[in-house]
Formats: structure tokens, C-alpha cells, sequence
């Protein structure tokens, strides 16, 4: 059974789109679709004109430079300090030093974390952590940030933050995709929100609100 | 070049981060250069042997009694038109004579014998050396020439024969234990690195990814585990040539001393230290590259 079946949408540059529905509606998947972490079995997916459906495993990373990524488990490395896990994203990519100690703070100043450089994951709460990995999917300035269930591990305040430093960045032209099942998020926002249940689009509103 | 430097500085973070993994890994690797290194220096101490010992070989002709100076002269020189012989010497029935007794001039009986005999009871003798042991059956056949067959009375070689047999047999069946002893380090050294590649692929894999998620070519992902292979044999190396100079320099002396040789260890080692050692390490670090490229198209998924 596929995740995901007729689902035909399209996001204009700098909107900010919410993807809702219940668990395993396909959400993710439609989140994984946008970054090339899974592949269709039918259809296209189009970024920035580039069919990225049949992506050549070896241009995944191109795509990935373009699109930032944020995930639940904030996927922040522990080991590393908090400017050294946003610098990660920019040595695996090949930036050089002098780039890279630029961007850096620019990034943290962003998410309000120029202060907390030093400090490792654990010394940080949740949605400081969050704020993090936000700081690090901004490090290669995107043209999309994919959210995938950003405030799911965060209480509501926290939430909060994070959905308005996601307005935030948008504000700054950058297209933002949050996937979520938080009502209040979705309610708060009043932007297009997408509603898949059982894998098909089942409404898209310019400025709608959570109705499962 | 930048992207080369971040990959040897994750390379020794992966090296360091799992020291205990990368110290067993490195163990082994040293006692595969060090059984290398035993083999040589076997390899080197049996040649030596043997040399030693064909330096001693020489087979002794003894002519008939009243057999002409000149026919002794002629199977000399018809010995020194042979390639394999490296000397001749030649020995009249006088000199035999004076040698005989000056090695039992302390034994009366065997002196008054000569008595007995009345005259000199030697022939003519040559003594003849070959460049290797195994050339001397050749000369013995060369010997059964019809022109001086029948002026020989004798031909000794026979008891050399068996010392070098017995020694060749001795060196044979130490250098098949040390390949068996080399082909096993190497195996668990293969394997070593293999499961080190594995477990430190498995501690990585949050690592990994996030390198993936932020746009890591796979190429970056897994050249650090390649650059690893190559620490590995390269830290190995170091310990087995600290271990090896200080030996050699320490044992150098009581070798020369056995084998009656100048410097030979210290010259082979440390003269060469440059091919021994080179070559030790190019062979692991292609061992260990291959086993780590196998380990991570087995486990390392990007």
C-alpha cells in the first residue's frame, strides 16, 4: 500500500505551508519526498524547476545544500558544541574556515543563541536545542526549510518560539514546509495548511485551520 | 585541499574516539610487521648458515702415489675452466706429508706409523671450493674425466653433504612456519580491522546521518574510514620499527659474533630500512584499505 496517492500540490517561493494530518497520514514522507530521502514510485516532485523524482544519488547532496532540515529529535551531535554543530553543516559541505566563522554567528544571532556558542546539546533545553538545529539548517542559507514536527518533543511555550522563529525566517523570504499534527501551532500560524488523511490530500486552505 | 584536511582530521577523530578499538586494531597490525621482521631476519640468519658453513665445504681429491705433477696440473687447470669453481688448491705429496704431521705432532704413535710406511705415503691433492654447496656433485662427475679418472684415488665430500642437507631441511621448515605465522596475523589483522571499521561505523551512525542530511557527498562520508586504514598501518609501522631498530642494534653484535659476519643485520635492516619498511607499510595499507572498503559496502549505507 503506498504512504502517499494522488497528491498533486504546489508551494510558491517564500510561503509558509503547515502539512497536517494524523500519525501515519504520510506527512513525513511528503516531507522526506521534498529532500530526496525517499523517492517516488509514480508522479514527479519539483524543486526550483529541478525534477528531483529520479535524482542521481550523487546529487543528493546538491539538493540537501539547498533545503534545510528539522526534525523532532533535533538531531544535534553531542559531542559537539552548539557553534560546532552549526559549523558541521558547513565543513561537510566543503565552506571554507574564513565562511564559516562568518556564518556561524550570523545564524545564531538569528535563532538568539550568539550567547550559548560554547555550550554543548545537553546544557540546553529543548527548545534551545531546537533553536539549534534550526540555526544549522539555516547555515547553507536555503531557499526551503522543511520542519518535520518541530514542537512534537517541546511544551507549548517553546512551541511557540519555534513556530514564530520559523515566521521569522519565512519573513525573510525563505519558503518554509512544517509538518506537524499541533493543533495550536496550525491555529496560531493562519497560513495554508495542507490536511492528508490515509495518504490523500483531503483539504488545502490558504489560511485554514486544524480540522481533524 | 580543505576538504582533504577536514577528512584526516575526522580520520583521527574517528582513530582517537574509539581508542581501545584503534589499539587492538594497531596491535595486531604491529605483530604482523614484527613476524615480517622475524622472517627477514630468519631469512638472513640461515643464509648466512649456510654460507657460513659452504665456506667449509670443500672437496678434497687425493691422487694415486706416483701420479705426474703435470696430470695433477692438468685436472687443476681443467677444474678452474668451470664456472662454478671458485678456487683450486693445489697440494704436493711434501706438503701433505708436513701438513700430516704438524696436525699430530703431539701423537707419537700416529708420527711413528709414518716409520713403519717408510717414505712419503701421500699423492698430490687438490682442494677444490665451489661458489654454492650444490655445485659440487657437478665437480665430483667432472672428476670421473677419463683423461685423470684412474690417477684418483679418492674424493671426499660426503659428510658436508649431510650438514647442509640437514641445515636446508631445518631452514625450509622455519621459513613455512613463519609464512603459516604471517598469513595468520595478517588474517586477524584483516579481520580486526574489519570489525573496527564496523563498530566505529555503528558509533557514527548518528554522525553519519546528519552528514547526510546536511549535504555531505558520500565520497566525504567515506574517505575518513579509508584515511583510518592508513593511520592504522602507518602507527603500527612506527611501534614495529621501534621495537625492530633498537633490537637489531642490541642483538647486531652477538650475530656477527655467531655467523662471522660485519654488521650484516644492522646493514640489511637499518640499510635498507627505507624498502623493509616501505614496503610493510604499502602491503597493510592496502590489506587494511580493502578490508575497510568491504566493511562499509557492507554496513555504511548513504
Amino acid at each position: 500500500m503506498a504512504a502517499l496517492q494522488n497528491v498533486s500540490l504546489h508551494i510558491k517561493p517564500g510561503e509558509f505551508v503547515s502539512i497536517v494530518g494524523q500519525s501515519g497520514t504520510g506527512k513525513t514522507t511528503l516531507a522526506k519526498l521534498l529532500f530526496a530521502e525517499e523517492h517516488p514510485s509514480r508522479g514527479e516532485v519539483i524543486i526550483g524547476g529541478w525534477d528531483i523524482s529520479k535524482i542521481k544519488h550523487s546529487e543528493v547532496p546538491l539538493l540537501r545544500r539547498q533545503i534545510g532540515v528539522v526534525f523532532q529529535d533535533f538531531k544535534l551531535l553531542p559531542k559537539k558544541t552548539v557553534s560546532e554543530n552549526v559549523a558541521f553543516a558547513l565543513e561537510v559541505a566543503g565552506a571554507s574556515a574564513k565562511r564559516i566563522r562568518e556564518v556561524v554567528p550570523q545564524v545564531l544571532k538569528i535563532v538568539n543563541l550568539h550567547d550559548r556558542g560554547d555550550r554543548y546539546p545537553r546544557q540546553l533545553s529543548g527548545g534551545e536545542q531546537q533553536r539549534v538545529a534550526i540555526a544549522r539548517a539555516l547555515a547553507h542559507k536555503p531557499k526551503i526549510i522543511v520542519a518535520d514536527e518541530p514542537t512534537g518533543n517541546l511544551d507549548t511555550i517553546n512551541a511557540h518560539e519555534i513556530v514564530n522563529l520559523l515566521k521569522k525566517i519565512n519573513e525573510f523570504g525563505t519558503t518554509v514546509v512544517l509538518v506537524t499534527h499541533n493543533r495550536e501551532v496550525v491555529n496560531h500560524l493562519r497560513r495554508r495548511v495542507i490536511t492528508l488523511q490515509d495518504g490523500n490530500i483531503i483539504s488545502d486552505e490558504e489560511e485554514g485551520r486544524y480540522r481533524l | 585541499m580543505r576538504l582533504l584536511l577536514r577528512i584526516i582530521k575526522f580520520a583521527f577523530q574517528h582513530f582517537y574516539r574509539n581508542f581501545w578499538l584503534s589499539l587492538v586494531t594497531v596491535s595486531m597490525l604491529t605483530l604482523t610487521f614484527l613476524t615480517v621482521d622475524v622472517l627477514l631476519g630468519l631469512n638472513l640468519s640461515t643464509d648466512a648458515a649456510i654460507n657460513n658453513v659452504e665456506k667449509r665445504v670443500d672437496v678434497s681429491v687425493t691422487f694415486k702415489i706416483g701420479t705426474k705433477e703435470s696430470d695433477v696440473q692438468n685436472a687443476a687447470s681443467y677444474l678452474r675452466s668451470f664456472p662454478e669453481v671458485e678456487d683450486v688448491g693445489f697440494v704436493t705429496p711434501d706438503e701433505a706429508l708436513a701438513a700430516f704431521k704438524t696436525k699430530h705432532a703431539s701423537n707419537p704413535t700416529v708420527l711413528a706409523s709414518l716409520d713403519e710406511v717408510g717414505g712419503n705415503p701421500f699423492g698430490y691433492e687438490l682442494d677444490i671450493r665451489a661458489h654454492s654447496a650444490d655445485k659440487y656433485p657437478m665437480i665430483l662427475e667432472a672428476l670421473d674425466h677419463p683423461s685423470f679418472r684412474d690417477f684418483i684415488e679418492a674424493k671426499d665430500f660426503t659428510s658436508h653433504e649431510t650438514v647442509l642437507a640437514s641445515l636446508s631441511d631445518v631452514t625450509t621448515k622455519a621459513r613455512w612456519f613463519g609464512f603459516a605465522l604471517l598469513a595468520i596475523f595478517l588474517a586477524i589483522a584483516t579481520l580486526i580491522v574489519f570489525n573496527t571499521v564496523r563498530v566505529t561505523i555503528f558509533v557514527h551512525r548518528e554522525e553519519i546521518s546528519i552528514m547526510r542530511l546536511v549535504g555531505a557527498a558520500g565520497w566525504f562520508i567515506r574517505a575518513p574510514y579509508l584515511v583510518e586504514a592508513f593511520i592504522f598501518s602507518f602507527v603500527a609501522l612506527i611501534i614495529s620499527g621501534l621495537v625492530v631498530i633498537p633490537a637489531i642494534l642490541i642483538f647486531n653484535p652477538l650475530f656477527d659474533a655467531y655467523f662471522e659476519t660485519n654488521l650484516l643485520l644492522q646493514n640489511f635492516f637499518i640499510g635498507q630500512a627505507f624498502w623493509i619498511f616501505g614496503l610493510e607499510f604499502i602491503g597493510a595499507a592496502l590489506v587494511c584499505m580493502a578490508s575497510t572498503a568491504f566493511a562499509m559496502r557492507r554496513y555504511l549505507k548513504i
